[in-house]
């Protein structure tokens, strides 16, 4: 089952060539190409600010992924997804400033990377006990335990009990030089996008191979009919928790790695706003692809990020009217957002990544296309 | 035991006010099966619109009509530029949409509303308190509770009554059949959007007489979920109790639990029961229940 497109000429003599991540030079050469792009051009010609924005797309989508994963390949919606993030952050910021590191540990700055695992076990496992009515509901009513998960964990929880620990008041904020990643301190973007972009690449890796393997397609089985499934001889139940412990475990790594982006790290970083973005984010890219996730990240953070150098460049030019705009950037962001969903959904249902598809599509036939 | 009663009664008359948005989100869900999740910022916008109305000067009851009559328009507009285009589509797609709808009202209404807490001023209704025997209840409670009744009794009298309401009755029963009678149902569609927005604004400008008006009463008008689910989605019935239960269940919570678990139960609360009983009732009271065939 070979899904590439091969070109003339091209054909496959064994099973490895057919399991093959990247079967055509042609295919190899432009991951290699966007390898070096990623983790030797970007770094190398960007500035901070585009950076930074670099950075925001990548959180999106170690975020997303999870979210990909329930809605896209397991069909089990969720609108909490923040909550995770937020108990991924939460527990590895708590390790970093409460858990009494050996001395060893430390010089060796491995209490940081100990604590990002540490996060994304707990944030998986918490996932799961969310996931539990999933058992039971589907649909419309598991939306609404998840939803139910995003206000007992972050408005509740968090912002009542876990905030309150060291009394440190409702933000905690790391001190310099604590986000130790081996020999290297975490302290200015460009450490922050390579870390960001190591974590993306292997959760990524690990996604699609996940998918590609008898998980994968129980998952996938799931989404597309669960009676099915179950008829066929897959543990439904079994499937539908892992995928979710699966979702918060990227959702607990997202969060962790996002506290080395942010000196303090509050609950007001985990609104409910930020699960229904995420969602948004992977109907926008397409749903049930990898690609889409990024797609849908890079085109949501760049959106908006242009809108706002535009409402910057109209109030440079004089227009009065742009100014409340750019203070209230928080809000024109929410109503963009809401406007995009709303035109996704009903322009181009099936999202970016199905454009990317036609368009690879099309040069692959090209000029003779029929 | 006073507080008990005085808990219950307050439960009850807030519950009054849940009931009357509720009702709006099972009509769409009866009639155009939209699982709509933008109920909140639908009450805001009701409540901004006569809260604006009111500040100007308007009389209390015209500036409630006012705010009617724009939820309408904005009702059959929404209808009609989103919604109308989504119809057959899968269940997630048009979830997301009125997502994407609460958001483009959330961000326009702070936008035009900023998220200072506004208060009707003069207050409405008279601050002192009603005394009957031993229950000490404020007016405002009351006469919303008062409000919100008539209006749950006009809209499903028209519901029950009306040539349009046994209209939208057909379309929700059996959309085919009522096509073929002659019922046209994207009129349905408009109609129960419109309704929606017109209860769902008076559900926010009582809500916001009560402890002043800003972005957070649109949360109160997300509880109007666990009152449908409690119910049934597909019950008006079950839209009535449920917010009544829901009500009394937010106010028993605060008044009893927090002492226990400070900060937000009572804004919890609901969700959590509303986890816990889809897990033993996921169809609701009165919801009708699916059968699933492969």
């Amino acid at each position: 089952m070979s899904t590439t497109w091969l070109p003339c000429s091209v054909y496959h003599q064994n099973y490895a060539q057919d399991h093959a991540w990247w079967q055509t030079n042609f295919i190899k050469g432009k991951m290699l190409v966007l390898f070096l792009v990623l983790f030797v051009g970007i770094p190398l010609y960007a500035d901070s600010y585009w950076l930074s924005v670099c950075n925001s797309v990548g959180y999106t989508v170690l975020g997303a992924l999870g979210v990909q994963l329930l809605i896209g390949f397991c069909g089990q919606v969720t609108l909490g997804h923040a909550a995770f993030l937020a108990v991924g952050a939460y527990t590895s910021t708590l390790m970093i400033l409460e858990f009494p590191w050996p001395q060893f540990l430390l010089d060796w700055g491995l209490a940081y990377p100990i604590s990002i695992l540490v996060a994304a076990l707990v944030s998986g496992v918490w996932c799961v006990i969310f996931g539990l009515p999933s058992a039971k509901v589907k649909g419309f009513y598991l939306i609404l335990t998840t939803m139910a998960a995003q206000f007992i964990t972050v408005d509740f929880l968090i912002t009542q009990y876990i905030s309150q620990i060291g009394g440190r008041g409702q933000a905690f904020s790391l001190p310099p030089g604590t986000i130790k990643f081996g020999p290297w301190v975490i302290d200015n973007d460009l450490k922050v996008y390579y870390l960001m972009i190591v974590l993306v690449t292997l959760s990524c890796v690990v996604m699609i191979n996940l998918l590609r393997s008898r998980v994968g397609r129980a998952w996938v089985a799931i989404r597309d009919n669960d009676i099915s499934a179950e008829v066929m001889g897959i543990n439904v139940v079994k499937y539908k928790l892992l995928a979710f412990f699966v979702a918060g475990f990227i959702g607990g790594v997202a969060g962790a790695f996002w506290i080395s982006n942010l000196a303090a790290i509050s609950p007001e970083h985990f609104p409910w706003f930020w699960s229904l973005w995420l969602v948004g984010v992977i109907l926008i890219g397409g749903v049930g692809s990898i690609h889409g996730t990024v797609f849908g990240s890079i085109f949501m953070v760049v959106v908006m990020e242009v809108l706002q150098l535009l409402i910057m460049y109209l109030m440079d030019m004089g227009f009065a009217w742009a100014e409340p705009l750019f203070m209230d950037f928080l809000f024109v962001k929410e109503a963009a957002f809401g406007l995009a969903i709303c035109a996704f959904m009903i322009f181009e249902p099936n999202g970016l990544a199905y454009r990317w598809w036609q368009i690879k599509n099309y040069f692959n036939l090209w000029p003779f296309s029929y | 035991m006073e507080l008990f009663f005085m808990t219950l009664t307050t439960g009850i008359l807030v519950g009054g006010i849940y009931a009357l948005v509720a009702l709006g989100w099972v009509l769409i869900y009866k009639c155009s099966g939209v699982l709509n999740l933008a109920m909140g910022e639908l009450t805001l916008i009701g409540a901004y619109v006569s809260l604006s109305f009111y500040s100007m000067g308007v009389p209390f009851i015209l500036a409630l009509a006012i705010s009617l009559v724009i939820g309408f328009v904005l009702g059959v507009l929404t209808e009609r530029i989103f919604l109308d285009k989504l119809i057959g589509e899968p269940v997630l797609t048009v979830i997301m949409v009125t997502v994407g709808l609460s958001f483009f009202f959330k961000g326009c209404i702070e936008l035009i509303w900023g998220t200072d807490t506004q208060v009707f001023e003069p207050s409405v209704f008279p601050l002192e308190p009603i005394r009957i025997g031993p229950l000490v209840i404020g007016q405002v409670y009351l006469w919303s509770f008062v409000a919100a009744i008539i209006l749950l009794i006009v809209f499903v009298s028209f519901f029950k009554y009306t040539r349009w309401g046994l209209a939208m009755q057909a379309t929700a029963d059996d959309e085919m059949a009522a096509l073929s009678i002659g019922v046209s149902a994207r009129f349905v569609y408009a109609a129960a959007w419109a309704i929606a927005f017109m209860a769902a604004g008076v559900g926010g400008t009582l809500l916001g007489n009560i402890n002043g008006l800003n972005i957070s009463v649109g949360y109160l008008g997300l509880l109007v979920l666990p009152a449908v689910v409690l119910g049934g989605l597909n019950s008006v019935p079950g839209a009535i109790v449920g917010g009544v239960i829901i009500g009394i269940l937010q106010n028993f919570c605060g008044a009893y639990l927090d002492r226990f678990f400070p900060g937000g139960v009572k804004e919890i609360a609901p969700f959590v029961f509303m986890a816990v009983f889809l897990l033993f009732k996921p169809y609701g009271l009165w919801g009708w229940e699916r059968i699933e065939r492969v």
